[in-house]
């Protein structure tokens, strides 16, 4: 199981094509902020963001839009609450606070929550 | 609603009447206040029952139903002024809208303290302070992130709303920069300084009894918070100094204006005048000198803006036959128009309309009691001196109410976007105004209404 702190510790890419991102950890996904949307909805219905996990990655497929690249601008991210699938997800303090940059070459940039960008779960 | 006249920045003599509503002669019929109906109703209930076909068709709906009251009036009406005029006002009204955002968007405020209730309302009252000194959507803009953040995990939805109440619409009563039904006055000949002269002490109870309300409430839930060991310094950090100088440059802007400074170039016919060219080249020069580091903590996106702009643009259009007809109401009925009527008319319209135009109609009926015309000056500042009840009455309504919808005034989409881009999740329409603004306000207004209108 491939995890977010090993992510976050050695500054790994994910990518993105149209609407799907693909992280390379796994975690329950808690809340996911696409700009103003707020999603909390990752149940296999038409709505919100269907989560698919791979052996190595973790897709998500943004089901009511067609392009990141065209949605997001140049400052914006994708934001989400997510938490190790070996943890606890009752307790707040394993919640992990990260933003997603689409950038050049289907490049995801993942960093841990800079605490200047305000994001309250 | 925001500074949103420049048709009166280009000739407020020559617009006057178009202003303040077509003569009797050229009235559009009544079912064209239909497509005003249909946005209002959309935006009401969009969100709550086809949340999904509406984030997605919004512009186009905006924009469809703009272009059915435009063409009415180009083949039925063949009034190319009135679409002209509101043209001008909604160009205006984004240029003034957007160079304060992304300038303020440059800017990064951290505050370093614990969130109480007295914070809070100290922070408010810092907000309808300095809303007077940059309008409304200036320290909207700039304090909305801010207040986020020093509330933290403790935010909950009637802090943006409050926030909204406050900073965004009521604080901004005091000055002609303050909020553009206001600055209107000003081009028409009300003293700068009779706002807050005359004002001042609605002004102050009012924003007292919300902020009370606002003390009370917060208290009452940050009671039931489990406290954290964090400590806090205290310290106040602001970064972007250069933008303060990009806002005051927009300040200044509002000012560069034909009617005030003869230098001022007209550029009529062009739906903009030199201030709305200034605006736009600061948030353009503002947006390229940014500090990335700012725009990148501030996630700065074109979206609340792109999302103002496309809904405004229908709102204001299709809204034109409405304000026609209220106008020529109001001017036939003036006779039966008392102090309080005029501040529950353009108070309530205010809500839902364009407050400008609104505070135009209801200032030109009042002002035709006293035989008066609001393309003259001197009727103008005669009026201030024999009917300030009247003017009074009609500057708190057009302002108060502003905060009454996520309508009533530019900058309240705008927070709640950002609010919600920082995972706060905020109510509809529907709840905004039956939940909040209702019980919040409308007796906090009907108070005034008794103490100073009745």
């Amino acid at each position: 199981m491939k995890k977010i702190e090993h992510t976050l510790k050695n500054n790994l890419d994910g990518l993105y094509f149209g609407n799907r991102i693909i992280l390379p950890f796994h975690a329950h996904f808690l809340k996911v902020i696409l700009e103003n949307e707020i999603i909390t909805d990752f149940s296999n219905s038409s709505e919100g963001v269907q989560v698919v996990e791979d052996d190595d990655f973790t897709s998500l497929y943004f089901l009511e839009i067609k392009s990141l690249k065209e949605k997001l601008s140049k400052f914006s991210s994708i934001k989400m609450v997510v938490c190790e699938k070996d943890k606890n997800i009752f307790d707040f303090s394993n919640h992990t606070k990260l933003v997603c940059y689409v950038k050049e070459k289907h490049k995801l940039v993942i960093e841990q929550l800079d605490q200047d960008i305000t994001f309250i779960e | 609603m925001l500074l949103a006249d420049s048709s009166f920045a280009n000739s407020v003599e020559s617009n006057t009447q178009n202003q303040t509503g077509a003569s009797n002669q050229n009235l559009p019929n009544e079912f064209m206040v239909l497509p005003f109906l249909i946005l209002l109703f959309m935006i009401a209930t969009g969100p709550l029952f086809y949340k999904h076909f509406w984030e997605k068709s919004f512009p186009k709906i905006s924009v469809l139903l703009g272009s059915v009251t435009a063409l009415y009036y180009i083949v039925v009406m063949k009034d190319l002024y009135s679409l002209h005029h509101t043209i001008t006002e909604y160009i205006s009204f984004i240029a003034l809208l957007s160079s304060l955002y992304v300038a303020s968007g440059g800017i990064l405020i951290k505050i370093d303290k614990e969130s109480t209730p007295i914070a809070n309302v100290l922070f408010l009252l810092f907000g309808a302070i300095i809303s007077n000194v940059i309008g409304t959507t200036g320290a909207s803009m700039l304090l909305i992130r801010p207040f986020i953040k020093m509330n933290g995990e403790r935010i909950r939805p009637y802090h943006i709303i409050f926030f909204i109440f406050i900073v965004g619409n009521i604080g901004g009563a005091l000055t002609p920069i303050g909020d553009p039904p206001l600055f209107l006055g000003y081009l028409s000949g009300v003293p700068f300084f009779w706002v807050i002269a005359n004002v001042w002490y609605i002004w102050v109870p009012t924003l007292i009894m919300v902020l009370i309300l606002f003390f009370i409430i917060d208290s009452f839930k940050n009671s039931k918070i489990v406290k954290n060991n964090q400590t806090y310094t205290g310290k106040i950090e602001f970064k972007g100094i250069r933008n303060v100088g990009y806002l005051g440059a927009i300040v200044i802007a509002v000012f560069m204006d034909p009617n005030i400074f003869s230098f001022v170039p007209s550029m009529y016919p062009l739906p903009f005048g030199f201030r709305e060219l200034i605006m736009f080249a600061v948030a353009f020069l503002s947006y390229k000198n940014a500090n990335e580091k700012i725009l990148k903590a501030n996630e700065f996106n074109f979206t609340p803006i792109r999302e103002v702009a496309y809904l405004f643009v229908g709102i204001f259009l299709t809204m034109i036959p409405a304000l026609q007809l209220i106008a020529v109401f109001a001017k036939q009925n003036n006779e039966y128009f008392n102090v309080g009527l005029f501040f529950w008319a353009s108070g309530s319209l205010s809500s839902f309309l364009d407050n400008a135009p609104t505070y135009l109609n209801f200032l030109s009926a009042s002002m035709g009691k006293y035989d008066l015309h609001l393309n003259n000056k001197a009727d103008v500042q005669d009026f201030v001196l024999i009917g300030s009840d009247y003017l009074r009455a009609i500057s708190v309504g057009a302002v108060f109410f502003g905060a009454m919808t996520y309508i009533g005034n530019g900058p309240n989409f705008m927070i709640k976007s950002i609010a919600e881009s920082s995972g706060i999740e905020m109510p509809s329409f529907m709840i905004y105004l039956f939940k909040y603004s209702i019980p919040v306000l409308l007796p906090i207004f009907t108070i005034i209404w008794i103490l100073f209108f009745y």
